[in-house]
């Protein structure tokens, strides 16, 4: 046998041959959008159905009306009531899925090709004839109220709406969190919601992914024949208010007993443009947004504070935001505050040649195994439609994160990370955090309930 | 189905490391995917989740490889990786490009063969602290969170090997010495006591040889004694109830179940899936849609090695008590013991079940993962077929026979009740 030098890392073996999927497009006639990948290997299909309707669409004081929407949806279409679409959907054995985001309406499919035609007829018919009873709108309201006094008990929960609320502004529409609130939720009637549904449950407004074992002719014919009168009918979206904190705030939300306090800092960021998207990307991966980037390897495999901390820039169609997350033993709340500071403080003076060298090898080599499923594909469609990334984003991606240099990165810290203009938020319990927060001279720290 | 019969090839090295390989080349990736037949079961009171610590240590580097490389090497190859810990093992999985498959097997190995001597106090004190924040963002800072470890703290004798949680007790994690964590690896870590699975894209004949490279010269430990049942079943009902900072009421039912594979296990699954599977099911439908007296409500079987466990677990809508969900849960139990589950309703479950199978087949993970696990309980890495067929034979009268031999017996019931 051959006698081996543990010693030598392995090099890799010769460079593999991936080749993307192509992604088909086409518009129904009545404007709907198709965007089609097939893939042969398993006799499956993916479906998603994005309507452009989600909460940042609800009116100010019916907030969670978009939510309420969507779990209404499925609670009876066409010739079926609630129980009995429940059914049918799980005779096929096809999982259908419904949620609503910030932007978006979700409705997914996951269905066997053999039922392909059965399932793609009742997803048709829960889109185009939801009963939307009084009945069943009373229960699913008093279910989201129960659900929204179920958050109380849920610290982290309570820090990733708490932040979006002050790192937006009250008067954002992205501020408030796609539940709603108790008094909001009260307030929505099922007129409300029809005519949520019937303002912007249309083609023109929606877009739909398909991915799987179907060809694009076939699909194009049951298509135009299940959606023909779903007429369209134009929806102007919104515009968006963008401020930026002046000076760092710091708010404690205090929760009796809590072993471990969330942490949330961050501030508003440029939204999603394809000029800074790929620096931002690998700063990201850099300072937070993998296993071994600082913020991790400090908090958690230096300091044990916590099982893991974690950054990235979130964005929303219209509105995006830097965000720093962890959960640290309550004794360690200030100290870790402390160090992620020091983090953002550290990463705008720059960069290492080979920190970058690494976030890009991650980054490309990883590529292919966005690939994989079904469901992947689908959501990077998902991204290209709500994004609106231009048609030969996926094949350029490569090149892209490649041809960011370090000067470009250490330009993207500067221009997008200011500690010195950030949301510091808290959840934990007071008794134990306060004094630590205080002596951390970030200002005065300001409790607040939430929700 | 043609399409669950999936083509694999096994074999062992010499010193017993058993190895399978599955080839698929639609994505020029490969996963690999070991299974250490050590969890928490293996473990003694006073030292429970040493199984867990070694997720965490296995990946502080080995004698080869330098701290906080072992996941730098393989993020940097574009590769994702990970780790999980149950009652009857723990395992360890990495997908890569498919050109880096050495890469990986140099680093499992070295980790097999290697790691005591790069192990020190310092890398120990350091994760059993990253460990105690896990329990606390886990466990002990989630609403409800303690419930499991309550459950089968009661459900199981106080010696047998599942009444702990795998994580492990806080006071036991904050006891881990040097000496805790070599004993342990020493005697479990060994290639006789593990099987790894290589799917993907790669070529047999080159990871044959690579496997006998990096694993051929890992010697083995002693042999250890196996595990027992010594279950004698609950002798009466447990009641038990805990308060805590929550909103509402929940209540917990667990009883003594089939182990993984036994001949009731498959049955159980179904009947859990008749019970709370979709929003027609026999208890979301009682309590969640129509009396609107519970806020959710699951169900599962959840079956180790040794034996298992069926749990029952609703959430009261305010103003509501559990003794009200858990009469309807009776009735509801009783009435399928009367007058058994509809065809309809098997059809459904069965159609689900079918389809899971099928969807799983996408991503070559969960096929690895699969193929040991199958390889582990039955010997057979080849089962999927096998495995649909046994719910696919499942029928109303055997369904009626499991409540009454398992859901009529003594039974631990949690509620967890608001403080305020």
């Amino acid at each position: 046998m051959e006698q081996i030098n543990r010693s030598l890392k392995p090099l890799p073996a010769n460079e593999i041959d991936f080749s993307l999927p192509e992604i088909q497009t086409f518009d129904l006639e009545n404007k709907l959008k198709v965007f089609f990948v097939q893939k042969n290997d398993l006799p499956i299909l993916q479906l998603n159905m994005i309507i452009n309707g989600g909460s940042k669409f609800d009116p100010d004081n019916k907030k969670g009306l978009a939510n309420l929407t969507s779990m209404m949806i499925d609670e009876g279409a066409g010739n079926f009531n609630a129980l009995e679409l429940s059914d049918e959907f799980d005779t096929l054995g096809s999982n259908f899925n419904i949620g609503a985001s910030q932007d978006n309406i979700f409705l997914s499919l996951q269905t066997l090709k053999e039922y392909f035609q059965r399932s793609l007829d009742l997803f048709s018919t829960v889109i185009t004839k939801p009963h939307l009873n009084q009945t069943d709108f009373d229960r699913e309201k008093r279910k989201v109220l129960i659900k929204i006094l179920q958050l109380k008990d849920e610290p982290d929960q309570i820090a990733d709406s708490a932040y979006e609320y002050l790192v937006f502004g009250k008067d954002n529409p992205y501020s408030s969190s796609t539940l709603g609130d108790e008094k909001s939720v009260n307030d929505i009637s099922n007129e409300d919601l029809k005519f949520f549904y019937d303002l912007y449950f249309k083609p023109d407004n929606s877009a739909l992914i398909v991915v799987g074992d179907s060809s694009i002719n076939e699909l194009k014919e049951n298509l135009n024949l299940l959606f023909t009168k779903w007429q369209p009918k134009k929806i102007q979206d919104i515009s968006v208010d963008k401020i930026t904190g002046a000076e760092t705030q710091i708010f404690l939300i205090h929760k009796e007993g809590a072993v471990q306090s969330e942490i949330r800092i961050g501030h508003l960021s440029s939204e999603r443009n394809e000029d800074d998207y790929y620096s931002k990307i690998l700063l990201n991966n850099i300072l937070g947004g993998q296993f071994s980037s600082r913020i991790n390897l400090n908090l958690r495999e230096n300091k044990g504070y916590t099982y893991g901390a974690s950054s990235r820039f979130n964005y929303y169609k219209n509105g995006a935001y830097f965000i720093v997350a962890t959960s640290v033993g309550s004794e360690n709340t200030g100290n870790a505050v402390n160090e992620i500071m020091n983090e953002l403080h550290s990463i705008r003076k720059g960069a290492l040649q080979k920190e970058l060298d690494f976030a890009k090898s991650s980054t490309i080599r990883r590529f292919p195994s966005n690939f994989e499923t079904n469901k992947q594909i689908a959501s990077n469609l998902t991204a290209k439609y709500i994004f609106s990334l231009p048609d030969d984003y996926f094949n350029n991606y490569i090149e892209k994160i490649r041809s960011v240099s370090l000067e470009e990165i250490n330009q993207a810290a500067e221009k997008n990370i200011f500690p010195e203009k950030s949301i510091i938020l808290i959840v934990g319990d007071k008794n134990r955090v306060l004094s630590q927060l205080e002596k951390l001279n970030l200002g005065e720290v300001k409790q607040i309930n939430y929700p | 189905m043609e399409i669950l019969n999936i083509d694999y090839e096994k074999y062992k090295l010499k010193n017993g490391l058993e190895i399978i390989f599955h080839k698929d080349d639609t994505l020029p990736l490969v996963s690999v995917n070991i299974w250490y037949k050590v969890g928490s079961a293996n473990e003694r009171k006073g030292k429970t989740g040493l199984a867990h610590l070694f997720e965490h240590m296995m990946f502080q580097g080995s004698k080869n490889v330098p701290k906080e490389m072992h996941f730098r090497f393989i993020q940097e190859a574009g590769g994702t990786l990970n780790g999980s810990t149950t009652f009857d093992r723990t395992n360890y999985y990495e997908k890569v490009p498919s050109n880096f498959l050495e890469l990986i097997l140099w680093l499992e190995s070295d980790r097999m063969g290697y790691l005591i001597p790069a192990l020190t106090q310092d890398k120990l004190n350091n994760q059993k602290d990253v460990v105690s924040n896990e329990r606390l963002e886990r466990y002990d800072n989630q609403p409800y969170g303690l419930a499991w470890e309550i459950i089968i703290t009661h459900l199981f004798p106080e010696d047998h090997p599942y009444s702990w949680p795998t994580i492990g007790f806080m006071d036991d994690i904050k006891s881990y010495s040097l000496d805790d964590v070599r004993n342990f690896f020493e005697t479990y870590y060994s290639p006789a006591n593990a099987s790894l699975v290589i799917a993907g894209s790669f070529d047999n004949s080159q990871a044959k040889d690579l496997l006998e490279k990096y694993f051929g010269d890992i010697k083995n430990s002693h042999p250890f004694t196996p595990l027992k049942n010594s279950i004698s079943g609950l002798k009466e009902n447990i009641y038990l109830e805990k308060k805590e900072d929550v909103q509402l009421e929940r209540l917990h039912l667990a009883w003594h179940s089939d182990y993984a594979y036994g001949k009731d296990d498959a049955v159980l699954d179904v009947l859990s899936d008749i019970l709370s599977g979709s929003k027609n099911s026999r208890l979301y439908k009682n309590l969640v849609f129509e009396k609107e007296i519970a806020q959710d409500i699951s169900v599962f079987q959840y079956s180790g090695k040794l034996t298992g466990s069926f749990i029952i677990i609703a959430t009261a809508k305010p103003g509501i008590k559990s003794e009200q969900l858990k009469e309807e849960i009776f009735k509801e139990l009783d009435n399928i013991k009367k007058n058994k589950v509809t065809e309809k309703e098997l059809t459904k479950s069965k159609n689900g079940i079918k389809s899971s199978f099928i969807y799983s087949l996408q991503n070559i993970d969960s096929v690895a993962d699969q193929l040991n696990s199958y390889n582990y309980f039955l010997n057979e890495p080849n089962y999927f077929a096998k495995d649909l067929q046994r719910y696919e034979s499942v029928n109303a009268d055997l369904i009626r026979n499991c409540i009454e031999k398992y859901l009529t017996k003594p039974y631990v019931e949690l509620r967890i009740l608001p403080s305020k």
